[in-house]
């Protein structure tokens, strides 16, 4: 059990940056996901903190020492790969002792700790068995029982679900944050699925480009995404993003059929800052359907159904706006609006997101 | 067209395995026939089956398990092949894995077309050199100079193949191997080579038979401390002609040892001779 520290850490491939000024600290036992598309540095940087890729500038350090330059033997941390690389040619006692006996253990305390972890994951009758006998779900246990078994001070998982089928990844994402809250290890947890970093995740960093956008607890990242990318990447399906003009008195237009009222305290910074126009954001699921077209003008915009997609308990309506904007609705119950008739949508004040067009920050 | 009828092209397909394993087993049953026969009955045409054409007798093989030359050929082939193959692994892998994982100042592209270019030259081009440096360094009818020179000869081999072998091992296993805290030599130990245990199987094999019937260096190396089976078998000529029937009993011993080998390790042979070519 560790605290990781990493201060301004970059990685070079010739001219390629792959990540630029990675800085972050966690606190002990604390469960850190990066989440970002492919290509943004995640593993990268979840690599440079295993010891498996060399760091170009920055500082890492792991219980407070220098890991810098130390091999992953010396960093003592244990990590969970995409593909399980499990050692095919070892039973599963093998694989999970291969660490306690290339220290030198004695062989009744591998046996013990081997046992007790195996116990832990449930795979104590697969013990004897040889990775090409086993399924997907039971690869992914050997290969977190290889991971705590030798009890390390910081657990590394890289994507160690996306091979396994839907239903099983639910549970196992579940098991996952039970084991580690009962180990108490600090973890960092790569991923590309946002859905499975907001629930696993006790702080979220999201990456893009080699650079970390943004840090913090899911909700946060959820309600006060710090730019475009976060509040886009976010959230599912994703925020509908409308250039709209701005007015003195606070209200934002895109054409004839949106007109929103912003809050005062935002109205008063997109005045401070003179904008003309905006992104504004508004999340599928913050938008209502208005029954009652006379109760409340405020907040309206029509639309005109395009396409419904029914999701069981929730329902997918893709609309288009005007000529050129397209909107998705979640509605959080069954309905079923012919396509091309049109449909009355509200969203609240506070539900809406501005974003300064020429940086992409929030408002 | 016999393509059209299903069972015309098994006859044919059938025809052309059996002419092919006539012609492939022909001379084995030359050899084994000759072996039974005296030196007189070797040249009697048309004495091919056993107590009808001519009377068998296993004087031949008397005569060359008796012969000490015959013994100590025998021994030196297995010394000289076995030698050869454990130089050439011990050397060779190492060499090939380090091709398969690092990157080196030089292409490593450029490191093994190197080495393969050993193997483009045809090796008489080169006999006479040797013969030289044989004799300079006192190797000449030594275990040693044949067991160096095939060395020389099979070393670009293993590594070029064995190279392939290795690059086909996930990276991502022996990440995991390292994450747990082993070294390179322990990785390339406990990880690499069993997981390359099939490809490496076959090129000992390669190497040992390559190196058990080479003829050429044999004979000019050596003479009688380590002249190898090929070696004397091609002496067979003596004054008086060539005598078949020890030659035959040679040859059949000459062979046995290979034979033996690849059937103990078949099952390694048929995925290991296919190379990087289909993934396990």
């Amino acid at each position: 059990m560790a605290i990781v520290e990493l201060e301004k850490v970059s990685k070079r491939y010739g001219d390629v940056l792959a990540v630029e000024d990675f800085t972050l600290n966690t606190t002990d036992g604390e469960f850190v996901v990066l989440v970002g598309p492919s290509g943004c540095g995640k593993t990268t940087t979840m690599r440079m903190i295993a010891g498996l890729e060399a760091i170009t500038a920055g500082s890492i350090r792991i219980g407070g020492r220098d890991v810098v330059g130390m091999i992953p033997r010396e960093r003592d941390v244990a990590m969970v790969f995409q593909n399980y690389a499990l050692f095919p040619h070892m039973n599963v006692f093998g694989n999970m002792a291969f660490g306690l006996r290339l220290r030198k253990l004695p062989k009744q305390q591998i046996k013990e700790q081997v046992n007790r972890a195996a116990k832990i994951l449930g795979i104590e009758s697969l013990l004897n068995r040889r990775p090409k006998e086993l399924s997907g779900g039971q690869r992914q246990r050997v290969a977190l029982g290889r991971a705590i078994v030798r009890e390390p001070r910081v657990f590394l998982m890289d994507e160690p679900l996306s091979n396994i089928d839907a239903k099983l990844r639910v549970e196992m994402r579940a098991e996952i944050i039970k084991l580690q809250r009962r180990l108490g290890v600090t973890t960092f947890y790569v991923t590309h699925d946002q859905v499975e970093a907001l629930s696993m995740g006790d702080r979220v960093v999201v990456m893009l480009d080699g650079r970390v956008q943004q840090v913090g607890a899911p909700k946060e990242l959820y309600n006060k995404p710090i730019n475009r990318f976060v509040a886009g990447f976010i959230g599912s399906p994703a925020m509908n993003f409308v250039r709209a003009r701005v007015s003195k008195d606070g209200t934002v237009s895109a054409g004839q059929d949106i007109q929103l009222f912003l809050p005062d305290s935002q109205t008063e910074k997109v005045g401070r800052l003179g904008l003309g126009e905006v992104w504004v954001g508004v999340r599928p699921e913050h938008l209502k359907i208005q029954r009652d077209n006379a109760a409340i003008a405020k907040n309206v915009i029509n639309g005109r159904v395009e396409v419904v997609e029914p999701q069981g308990s929730t329902t997918i309506i893709q609309l288009s706006v005007g000529v050129d904007i397209r909107l998705i609705a979640l509605i959080n119950e069954q309905v079923e609006p012919e396509p091309g008739s049109v449909l009355a949508l509200s969203v609240a004040s506070d539900s809406i997101h501005i974003f300064d067009p020429a940086t992409d920050q929030s408002i | 067209m016999w393509t059209h009828s299903k069972r015309g092209g098994k006859v044919v397909v059938y025809l052309i395995a059996i002419l092919a394993a006539i012609w492939v087993l022909l001379p084995f049953l030359w050899a084994i026939i000759n072996s039974f026969k005296t030196l007189d009955a070797t040249f009697t045409a048309g004495a091919i089956v056993p107590f009808l054409n001519f009377q068998p007798t296993l004087d031949s093989w008397k005569e060359v398990l008796g012969d000490p030359q015959s013994i100590n050929s025998l021994m030196s082939s297995a010394i000289v092949a076995a030698g050869t193959t454990l130089l050439v692994m011990v050397l060779g892998t190492p060499a090939a894995y380090s091709l398969a994982r690092f990157e080196f100042p030089w292409q490593s592209k450029d490191i093994a077309l190197w080495f393969l270019s050993q193997r483009v030259m045809p090796p008489v081009v080169v006999l006479v050199p040797f013969y030289i440096v044989m004799v300079q360094l006192r190797l000449i009818d030594t275990w040693t100079g044949l067991i160096l020179l095939y060395s020389t000869f099979n070393l670009a081999f293993c590594v070029v193949i064995m190279r392939d072998i290795f690059r086909d091992v996930s990276k991502e296993v022996e990440e995991a191997a390292r994450i747990e805290g082993a070294n390179l030599w322990q990785i390339f130990w406990m990880i690499a080579l069993p997981l390359s245990l099939d490809g490496l199987i076959v090129s000992a094999i390669i190497v040992f038979a390559f190196s058990w019937n080479e003829a050429l260096f044999a004979s000019a190396l050596t003479s009688q401390h380590a002249s190898t089976l090929p070696a004397y078998i091609l002496a067979s000529r003596s004054t008086r002609g060539v005598d078949f029937n020890t030659a035959a009993v040679n040859t059949i011993i000459a062979i046995a040892p290979p034979v033996i080998m690849s059937f103990f390790v078949q099952r390694y042979l048929a995925r290991g001779l296919s190379f990087g070519a289909v993934k396990g």
